[in-house]
């Protein structure tokens, strides 16, 4: 039957002309993808080579399959990699990565793109979106929503491990996302569903550990083998781990809970993988005391969970050594006032 | 009846709706009677046929049905969907001009039936050919269902005995099938809302409420509400025909883990009457604690129990066997003051390497806590201290 063939795109270029044009006309470019030296006219011209299409929502008699208006794969992958190597890492610009990625990801839906293209798009964009709900945490709703970040993330992870699962042809880079899918969603079933081979991959394998310590809720092990991760997979697991510290302030108000026994700051500390200011912030943001000789006091009476919003996740985001010089590189220019992160030797890799 | 003509049998359409024969109706165009195996009735383009002798939108419904035939014969499931979904919208359009009546409500269990079996069979062959995103047409096929949900929810006009609410409840079903099929667990919870606020939801036939008790059970537990999971399954297990030993089986999947959770064991028994003997080392491991037979028959098992969706859930039993481990060590000592160094070495018998004395400090906190041990942990004098009375209380008192 006809009217099922799949619309096919034929516009070589990351925004097709037309868009381009009118964008230009209503003054919609954005600043990046302004020809230079225009930028300060009443209308900037487009630069063609750096303009991307926006996303724009499906609507009743918009017709988003003409196939000017679409990219093929291999445009769309071009496209990716400029927003991730050329604007992700050099300039401040999540929310127009993000926005253009999203119509990339309407176009290769619309095309129904499977197979190799299809799964380099979707792993460099899934690495984006972990960098960024790490680095981006606590930002104002208004530069960063945390939750549409998150659909967006499971929607293009789950898809990656279903090209993944349907293809025949071998994926080098299979072993990383499905470690990086079962970190970022500890204690769900569903990435657990492994092929025979990788299970024992060692990254696989650490993050299986992880997540059964999660599910074992033993938070000393958790954060003892969260050590051992390379920067993005801490990207990954960074939303659990103030769940994890809590778990072991919760879970030691009740096992150390009596009024002579004391437990030694440093030693918490060490546990909890922060330096003993922190350690002190946070014991005091849960209602545990600590005395002046720098003695934790567990009790269970005094346990009490922190007022919604009041715990910021972002003070704590310290995993082993702080600082390193590929991120600042990098992505120091991403967002301003970057914080410490773990020393990763593979981070140049990941983003480039 | 199998081999009658075109004629014959829209006469017999026309007669079961004009009667209001809701069985016979939903007979005529179900695909689990043999009429659809009838090559008279195969035909590429019945609509006129239809036309003649049926009234609008039953023509629509009966040719796309027949027309469906014809798709199945030649096993295209792809073509047989798109024209289950026919049948299923001109169905429901009927439907909703029937005022105050529900004689139709078996004929919609029998398109809505087919329709999710339909788009079952017709993901597999897409996939096969390498075509179209997993889940997508069982997404599709569930909107359906909820059209013909919404028009069920929302009849309230008619009295008890007329209600088109009696459908609610197989609709929810053939939709938590899906949504457990496609991992969207989360859309059952409007379905169950919608069932638990209806005053008929304790009177929907026992199949049915079976159906129902075990989606919303293994639901349940995947929220880790045990409790409410076990009260679920254990009504669908107890309640489930003596003779459909394959669902008993299925039910027993879930509610095994969830009871052991629960501290209650199965017997060798009835692991070996329903072909589960999977669990029986686990069972066992759990409740002598041995950490090492267990991780050995988790993952001597590991698909299975993955496949089934409740390794995770058995992973949690961890805990329960830590506490069955170390009351041995308590009962072993005859102390109330138990030195910590004496869990390490228990543990590092069962062949735990890699832990070291503040990881166990934290297994005895995490018991302590969740009340399977009674006392407290002196960090000072590297001890546990456990209460003199029942330091260890019975796990289904604590859960």
């Amino acid at each position: 039957r006809k009217g099922c063939e799949m619309p096919r795109g034929t516009c070589q270029t990351m925004c097709p002309a037309r868009e381009l044009r009118d964008r230009e006309v209503q003054n919609r470019l954005h600043r990046f993808e302004m020809l230079a030296g225009t930028e300060r006219d009443r209308r900037p011209k487009g630069d063609p080579l750096r303009s991307v299409k926006e996303y724009s929502r499906p609507a009743a008699g918009k017709d988003l399959t003409n196939s000017a208006d679409l990219r093929p794969p291999a445009v769309l992958l071009k496209t990716v990699c400029y927003l991730i190597d050329d604007i992700a890492a050099a300039a401040r610009g999540y929310s127009f990565v993000f926005d253009r990625l999203r119509s990339v990801k309407q176009d290769m839906i619309i095309q129904r793109v499977s197979g190799l293209h299809c799964v380099a798009i979707l792993e460099r964009t899934v690495r984006f979106l972990i960098y960024a709900s790490y680095r981006l945490c606590g930002e104002p709703l208004r530069l960063y929503d945390p939750r549409i970040n998150d659909t967006h993330l499971q929607e293009n992870l789950s898809w990656l491990l279903d090209c993944y699962a349907a293809g025949t042809e071998p994926h080098p880079n299979q072993e990383e996302f499905q470690a990086l899918g079962l970190l970022y969603n500890l204690g769900w079933s569903l990435y657990l569903i492994l092929p025979d081979g990788l299970r024992h991959a060692p990254a696989i394998k650490l993050a299986l550990s992880i997540n059964q310590a999660f599910l074992e809720r033993n938070p000393v092990r958790l954060l003892r083998l969260a050590q051992r991760l390379n920067f993005l997979q801490c990207c990954a697991l960074h939303r659990h781990l103030v769940i994890c510290r809590r778990d072991l302030l919760l879970v030691f108000s009740h096992g150390y809970s009596s009024r002579n026994c004391r437990f030694p700051l440093d030693r918490l500390a060490q546990l909890l993988s922060l330096d003993t200011a922190l350690t002190i912030r946070l014991c005091k943001d849960y209602g545990v005391g600590v005395n002046q000789d720098n003695q934790v006091v567990f009790s269970k009476a005094a346990f009490t969970e922190p007022e919604q919003g009041k715990l910021r996740c972002k003070l704590y985001h310290s995993i082993g050594a702080p600082g390193h010089p590929a991120e600042e590189a990098h992505f120091g220019r991403l967002y301003p006032g970057s914080c410490p992160f773990g020393h990763d030797p593979k981070l140049i890799a990941t983003f480039t | 009846m199998a081999h009658i003509t075109i004629n014959q049998y829209l006469q017999q359409v026309y007669e079961a709706i004009d009667n209001h024969e809701g069985l016979f109706c939903a007979e005529l165009l179900s695909f689990k009677h043999p009429h659809v195996a009838n090559p008279r009735l195969q035909l590429a383009s019945p609509e006129e046929k239809c036309q003649q002798l049926l009234e609008p939108p039953y023509d629509e419904m009966v040719a796309a049905h027949l027309r469906c035939t014809y798709a199945v014969a030649n096993h295209d499931f792809v073509e047989a969907y798109k024209f289950q979904t026919l049948v299923v919208q001109s169905f429901l359009r009927a439907f909703q001009s029937h005022k105050e009546e529900n004689w139709a409500l078996p004929v919609m269990f029998a398109v809505t039936l087919d329709l999710r079996i339909f788009a079952n069979n017709a993901e597999q062959q897409l996939q096969k050919k390498g075509k179209g995103q997993p889940g997508e047409m069982l997404e599709k096929a569930a909107e359906q269902l909820m059209s013909c949900f919404r028009v069920c929810a929302s009849d309230n006009r008619a009295g008890i005995e007329d209600s088109k609410k009696w459908g609610m409840m197989f609709l929810s079903n053939q939709l938590f099938k899906i949504y457990f099929k496609i991992n969207k667990l989360h859309l059952c919870k409007p379905l169950i809302r919608a069932i638990d606020s209806s005053n008929l939801k304790n009177d929907y036939s026992p199949a049915q409420k079976v159906t129902y008790k075990y989606y919303v059970g293994r639901k349940a537990m995947f929220d880790s509400d045990f409790k409410l999971a076990e009260e679920f399954l254990s009504y669908a297990f107890h309640h489930c025909h003596r003779s459909s030993q394959k669902n008993k089986r299925m039910i027993l999947i879930y509610l095994l883990p969830v009871k052991m959770l629960l501290g209650h064991m199965p017997t060798h028994q009835l692991l070996r009457k329903y072909d589960l003997m999977q669990f029986a080392d686990v069972t066992k491991a759990v409740g002598e604690g041995n950490l090492l037979l267990l991780n050995e028959a988790l993952s001597k098992h590991e698909t299975f129990f993955i496949r089934c969706g409740i390794f995770l859930i058995l992973e949690k039993l961890k805990i329960i066997t830590y506490r069955n481990l170390f009351k041995k060590v308590y009962l072993l000592l005859r102390t109330h003051q138990l030195p910590l160094d004496a869990f390490l070495v228990a543990l590092r018998m069962m062949q735990v390497e890699d832990v070291d004395i503040d990881e166990v400090q934290c297994i005895l906190a995490n018991l302590i806590y969740m009340g399977h041990i009674k006392g407290y942990i002196s960090h000072q004098h590297q001890k546990l201290v456990v209460s003199k009375q029942n330091p260890f209380p019975p796990l289904s008192s604590v859960s």
